[in-house]
């Protein structure tokens, strides 16, 4: 009894060791092979992202990160908007045109193309998706709601038909809400993604890893990429280390701002340019201290942005100083109204006649509103507000507590939604906005009858939004992309719809 | 006697699980947000939101909704995720493999590490090297499991381009398996010995007081060949039920690892869906956690009773 039990405990210890020997041994072969896979890899890459999808169904679930991966990728839409984001494309349809009320959209499609299963893309198709966005529950369909209906006049010829005119709908056409769905494969778009577009997603493990496989029988040119890996990382450290190990090719969006400098040098390409979203600081105008203007415009001009840029994301980004940033086809530098200035802000302050000066800050727990909560915290109290600041755990109890039930002072909140000024026009909303001449203005833009007046009517909203300082706008986050070197073809911004691989060479 | 004992610990365990599944019930029902909003975002409609909870089952009273979820899960059908729409089941079964892998090997490791390093400080206590491995465990003891992931990453991963950072790989593939096993499990076994192994050397000093240990040396035994035949042996009970502690604490160092290296774990999942507030996969998750726990517990009890033949009547 006594040997079996000695035994027993070295036969453990020795297939321990042995297991430690065969792992290390195996490890250091396969670690080789992967440091070399990186510059062999001319049809493959490995991505990594950082807000992974819950599941596939942009219908049913909010957030950039389905579309981010599907779009353009797998599904596409009539339209595409260009890389400016600015200039729309012809992608499914080949062309189209407007009629002069503004209320007809014919599209003149494209013949013989396929969605990856085998099932043809027609103009009924398109009556298909575009009448059925009514049961959308995410991704704002409210967007497209001036569609009435859509006539499948043949089957290369679409006219989407409107209430009234809305001189958004080619923008919205080009991103998820216009996405072309397989009408037989609507139900099971949680797990499965059937698209037209040229790659096919061979495999989604919720969370971390989803494969795409180029789409053989894709209808235009087919794509560089033979397969494409998006895997997923909760934080940006991991990110940084699959990359500089060897897991992963590139970092699409990169925000760990303080980890970039590791990658400046010759292995690596850093890509620059603009994202989507606007950082800001949400001030609650319908309650509370902030629904005195005096107090809002207060803290406009007491905090120091361009400090604020530095700190939260090491300077990566631009400074905003209106709900607009520099890829809305409106942007105007609006910086001069609110320049920094705390001795003017004391005197907002004391002209307000506000006493009791308490502040209600809730702020979601993501490391970019914690660093921007310590700084308006202290450049509050130095105006002599009694800031009180509460985290609330991102995304479940901030969405309940600040954003659905509205019960806040302030917030700080990245949007990344695109062209979501408009949210100014919906007094729902949790900014709790509400302007006759603000509604007007967006009401003109719709009416637009060229690019020109509905660019200049939405500037007209931005510049009132501005006056009436429901937030404080901060920055707008560089796209941050990095590669392995020699691969090239990623979009220098973000337009807000898609991470779009048909042109990325490896 | 035996057997009546193994029934009773059996009973135990049946109502432990039945109590621990109402307290997991209650407790993530009272969580503030739901899954709702959660999933449809800063965009959400208010009838797209109650459309929403209908369809989620999260406007029925409490007392249904435990029932529905209890007897659901006893059949084996946890349900379809409120927000991923995938198999629950499926999902927890996938991430229970790869979290007891995990843990498996790093209970390995830390064994190894535990009795290697905790007989060596018992047997030479007096001694500067004794010394040395004690202040070698104190610091393993001082650095969380996640610290040690991130340092051997650093070492072996950035700057040595040895083993992968992240990520895993099926067993089918054995080289991409052990490759990518190796750095969490130790980053989890490293802590692990190092807390074991304080156990293993007082347990150790201990017997090595004991009177039968005199007699088997007086007996002509060397000290060694003390410690091997009668030492280890009756040292081993209390490091059973240290380790079997630990490998319940290994479970949940192992949310924390599986998160450092991106494991698509039970740990993992278990996070990210307490972040989307998907309280079916919560629920099935916990449950599973701790029916591991108690079934650690229960089968460190009875090997107790089967390795020291005092504990039988006992218990």
């Amino acid at each position: 009894m006594k040997v079996h039990w000695m035994k027993k405990i070295s036969m453990l210890a020795s297939v321990g060791i042995a297991t430690a020997m065969v792992l290390s041994g195996c490890a250091g072969g396969t670690g080789a092979s992967s440091s070399e896979s990186g510059t062999s890899a001319n049809t493959s890459i490995r991505i990594g992202l950082t807000p992974s999808p819950a599941n596939l169904n942009f219908e049913q679930t909010a957030g950039q990160a389905i579309p981010q991966a599907l779009m353009y990728n797998v599904y596409e839409s009539l339209v595409k908007l260009n890389e400016n984001g600015k200039t729309i494309q012809p992608l499914l349809a080949k062309s189209w045109k407007i009629s002069n009320d503004g209320l007809t959209y014919t599209f003149n499609l494209r013949s013989g193309v396929k969605f990856s299963n085998g099932d043809p893309f027609n103009a009924s198709t398109v009556k298909f998706n575009l009448e059925r966005l009514n049961q959308w529950k995410a991704n704002t369909p409210a967007n497209l709601s001036a569609i009435d209906h859509v006539d499948a006049v043949s089957n290369t010829e679409a006219k989407v038909v409107l209430k009234e005119p809305d001189r958004n709908t080619l923008f919205w056409l080009t991103s998820v809400l216009g996405a072309m769905v397989d009408p037989n494969e609507v139900n099971n778009m949680d797990t499965q993604a059937i698209g037209t577009g040229p790659f096919t997603v061979s495999d989604y493990k919720v969370g971390s890893q989803m494969d795409l496989k180029r789409n053989d029988s894709y209808w235009g040119t087919k794509p560089a990429l033979r397969t494409a890996q998006l895997k997923y990382y909760s934080d940006t450290t991991s990110s940084s280390n699959a990359l500089l190990s060897g897991d992963i090719d590139a970092i699409y969006n990169f925000q760990g701002y303080d980890q970039i400098d590791q990658f400046k040098n010759d292995n690596y390409t850093i890509n620059t340019g603009n994202a989507q979203g606007d950082t800001m600081l949400v001030m609650n105008p319908s309650k509370g201290p902030f629904s005195n203007i005096k107090l809002r415009q207060a803290v406009m001009y007491a905090v120091d942005k361009d400090r604020i840029l530095k700190t939260v994301i090491n300077g990566y980004g631009t400074v905003l100083s209106a709900p607009v940033i520099p890829s809305d086809p409106w942007y105007k530098n609006l910086s001069s109204t609110y320049k920094h200035d705390t001795a003017k802000a004391k005197q907002l302050v004391q002209q307000s006649g506000v006493k009791d000066l308490t502040v209600n800050f809730t702020v979601p727990t993501r490391p970019y509103a914690q660093s921007i909560a310590q700084i308006v915290k202290t450049e509050l109290d130095a105006i002599g507000f009694k800031v009180n600041l509460t985290e609330q755990e991102f995304p479940a109890v901030w969405i309940q507590n600040t954003m659905t039930n509205k019960n806040y002072d302030m917030t700080a909140m990245w949007h990344v939604e695109a062209r979501n000024v408009t949210n100014y026009g919906n007094a729902n909303y949790y900014w709790n906005y509400n302007n006759a001449k603000v509604n007007s203005d967006f009401a003109a833009a719709k009416k637009a009858g060229s690019d020109t007046d509905f660019n200049s009517s939405m500037l007209d909203a931005v510049t009132q939004i501005q006056q009436d300082a429901p937030a404080d706008w901060l920055y707008n986050t560089n796209l941050i992309t990095i590669t392995k070197k020699g691969i090239t073809g990623f979009s220098k911004n973000d337009v807000g719809i898609a991470m779009d691989l048909t042109g990325v060479k490896g | 006697m035996m057997f009546r004992n193994v029934i009773n610990r059996i009973a135990v365990f049946i109502v432990t699980l039945v109590a621990s599944s109402i307290i997991v019930f209650l407790l993530l029902s009272a969580l503030p947000g739901d899954a709702a909003s959660t999933s449809l975002g800063t965009d959400a409609s208010a009838a797209a939101l109650v459309a929403k909870r209908h369809e989620l089952g999260l406007d029925q009273p409490l007392p249904i909704r435990y029932w529905v979820w209890a007897t659901n899960i006893l059949q084996g059908n946890m349900g379809i995720s409120a927000i991923s729409g995938v198999n629950i089941a499926t999902d927890v079964f996938n991430g229970l493999q790869v979290t007891l892998i995990l843990v498996i090997t790093a209970m390995i490791i830390a064994l190894i590490i535990a009795f290697g390093f905790g007989i060596l400080a018992a047997r030479f206590q007096d001694r500067a090297f004794g010394f040395i491995i004690s202040v070698l465990s104190q610091v393993g003891i001082a650095i969380p499991s996640f610290l040690a992931g991130l340092i051997l990453v650093i070492v072996f991963a950035v700057q040595l381009r040895i083993l992968p950072a992240t990520g895993w790989v099926a067993p089918d593939d054995p080289g991409g398996f052990a490759s990518h096993l190796i750095l969490p499990a130790f980053s989890l076994g490293l802590v692990q010995g190092a807390i074991m192994s304080r156990y293993v050397r007082s347990a150790m000093l201990e017997v090595i007081g004991d009177d039968f240990m005199r007699t088997a040396r007086s007996k002509g035994l060397s000290r060694n060949g003390a410690l091997r035949r009668h030492g280890i042996r009756n040292a081993l009970v209390p490091i059973m039920n240290v380790a079997g502690i630990e490998m319940a604490s290994m479970l949940i160092g192992a949310v924390v690892v599986e998160r450092v290296f991106e494991i698509r774990g039970l740990g993992s999942l278990l996070i990210s869906s307490v972040e989307n507030r998907d309280l079916p996969e919560v629920q099935s998750i916990v449950m599973v956690l701790v029916v591991l726990v108690l079934v650690v517990n229960l089968i460190v009890d009875l090997l107790s009773a089967v390795i020291d033949p005092r504990i039988r009547g006992a218990r």
